[in-house]
């Protein structure tokens, strides 16, 4: 199965990197990203960049806005363009297709990530030349390799979740969007908070370790994950997709 | 042992019947062809034969395997051909192939090896690093056929394989069928409402309507079972009176205009000289008469027809 799983993501990954459709559009939207985060905002931000608290935004949550980008695309895609049915009619296992797509959505988010990172490192020390190499702190190299494999994860499973139910791509994109809306929820109703909760709140988080916040951040996350990829494993069914 | 054989196999859909009681033998080393007008069953019966759906009732085998139970080893050993082409047109020709031939664990040798062997009888080797989005439908058709055949299938489905083709594009693609199965030697059961194309590609034939089986036999087989020999006259002065003679004259089983010519269902050919006659006497000059047996496309008409009054 291990190997079917790589055939699937591979294949997956093979047209998302074969920049664009087969019209030609979108041709660089890869290259741009890498342009705009990995060029444009570290030289903006110049050699403070690499312990700018930007980062643990860009690499802790730009990798949500990168999958969802393109997860939309998996199961409402091949459903739209009429070759869900053929690749179901193959020997491959249920589990096969979906963990290879999953796959996909997951390596494309912290690969992405992982390189805007090494570029925009590479900018800010030809950039900024000085004395000795700039380089991001240790913690945040490591925050940022995790939780871009976990944030990525994140938006795979809910994108995978999504394009499953969806019936076109459109739709899954409408729906990433409005799941992107909840996601934000809890900070939008935290000013409804009543003023001595938060400073509860605020007093425990002063009081813990920023790693134990972290590593509390990631087990919840895999938590998350986990059950949104069962709930799938339990709505992919050949007979379903098929009459969909 | 049968390639395919269904026991009553019933598959409805709300309170429609897709699938009604299919009892069905498909032999191996055929070319079977499954007719029917659009909305008869013919889909659906192949995602039952590949297990992409449970059946409500009766059983279904195919290559010895039951498709409820075993449809991952069904799988395994059919090449499928659906309703759309299922190509990726983001990819190149070889990288579809290819992706197909990883799925089935081919080695990169082989696949290779196989993607020339199959894409060089189709004309496509040499544009197979394209990506097939700007290729015609025909040529996504052909690279579609290529691609079930790529693992070595022991069986494969097509299902409307000319559908949407222009007639030369299907008469090519008809070609190269009835090539790659003579190379392949691999059994086919083809979906089609095309007539001529069964009469050309297939073994046998059934016809299905409304889901239920109406006939199986070869081509030969059912023209045989209509009796009607079929007499075609063109000439001038049909007038309605000639006509209306014609309509009940003993020999006349049935009888049509098309196109200023008469086409009359005979119950005996060899007397057909009686009915240019009475035409002649009834003051028609007639300008060609020809004999011909019914060709398939009649018998499925018919069939069909039989069954709708047996419905009324």
């Amino acid at each position: 199965m291990i190997a079917d799983i790589f055939t699937v993501a591979g294949k997956e990954l093979r047209e998302l990197l074969t920049f664009g459709d087969a019209r030609g559009r979108s041709k660089f939207s890869l290259l741009i990203l890498i342009l705009i985060f990995g060029i444009v905002i570290p030289l903006q931000n110049g050699r403070e960049w690499v312990q700018s608290p930007i980062n643990i935004m860009v690499w802790g949550w730009m990798p949500f806005l990168w999958v969802s980008g393109v997860v939309a695309d998996l199961f409402a895609g091949e459903r739209e363009r009429h070759t869900l049915e053929s690749l179901l009619a193959t020997r491959l296992s249920d589990q096969s297709i979906l963990f290879g797509k999953l796959l996909a959505a997951l390596t494309y988010g912290f690969t992405l990530t992982w390189i805007i990172m090494l570029v925009s490192l590479l900018t800010i020390n030809v950039g900024f030349r000085g004395a000795g190499l700039l380089l991001f702190p240790f913690e945040m190299t490591l925050g940022a390799l995790v939780f871009s494999i976990l944030v990525s994860g994140l938006s795979a499973s809910i994108g995978v979740l999504v394009s499953l139910r969806a019936g076109s791509v459109r739709q899954a994109q409408q729906m990433m969007s409005a799941g992107m809306l909840v996601l934000f929820l809890p900070l939008m109703l935290m000013q409804f908070i009543p003023e001595g909760w938060r400073e509860s709140i605020g007093n425990i988080l002063v009081n813990v370790e920023p790693v134990q916040v972290a590593i509390g951040v990631a087990l919840v996350l895999f938590v998350i994950e986990s059950l949104l990829i069962a709930i799938a494993m339990r709505l992919f069914q050949r007979s379903k997709l098929i009459l969909d | 042992m049968n390639a395919i054989q269904t026991n009553q196999l019933t598959r409805s859909f709300g309170n429609l019947k897709a699938v009604d009681r299919l009892t069905l033998e498909v032999p191996r080393g055929t070319v079977f062809g499954f007719l029917g007008p659009n909305g008869s069953g013919k889909t659906t019966t192949i995602r039952l034969l590949l297990g992409l759906l449970d059946a409500d009732e009766g059983s279904a085998q195919v290559l010895g395997f039951n498709t409820r139970t075993q449809s991952d080893e069904v799988r395994v050993r059919c090449g499928a051909l659906l309703e759309q082409h299922g190509l990726y047109e983001r990819l190149s020709a070889a990288d579809n192939l290819d992706y197909y031939g990883r799925i089935w664990h081919m080695p990169k040798a082989d696949r290779e090896k196989r993607i020339r062997e199959l894409l060089e009888p189709l004309d496509l080797y040499k544009r197979r690093g394209e990506p097939i989005g700007r290729w015609s439908r025909g040529m996504k058709q052909k690279l579609a056929v290529a691609r079930t055949l790529m693992h070595h299938p022991e069986l494969v489905f097509l299902d409307e394989p000319t559908a949407g083709l222009d007639p030369v594009a299907s008469a090519t693609l008809r070609e190269d069928l009835v090539s790659l199965v003579a190379q392949e030697g691999v059994t086919i059961f083809l979906t089609t409402h095309n007539l001529a194309e069964a009469e050309k590609l297939c073994t046998q034939v059934g016809v299905i309507k409304h889901g239920k089986l109406l006939v199986v036999g070869s081509p030969a087989d059912l023209r045989s079972r209509t009796s009607a020999p079929r007499l075609y006259i063109t000439g001038q002065g049909i007038t309605s009176q000639a006509v209306d003679r014609l309509h009940n004259h003993l020999l006349v089983k049935k009888l049509q205009q098309r196109n200023g010519e008469l086409i009359i269902d005979l119950n005996d050919l060899t007397r057909s000289h009686e009915i240019v006659t009475q035409l002649v006497e009834t003051g028609v000059k007639i300008d060609e008469v020809r004999k011909e047996k019914v060709d398939l496309e009649d018998v499925f008409l018919q069939l069909v027809e039989e069954e709708k009054r047996g419905e009324e």
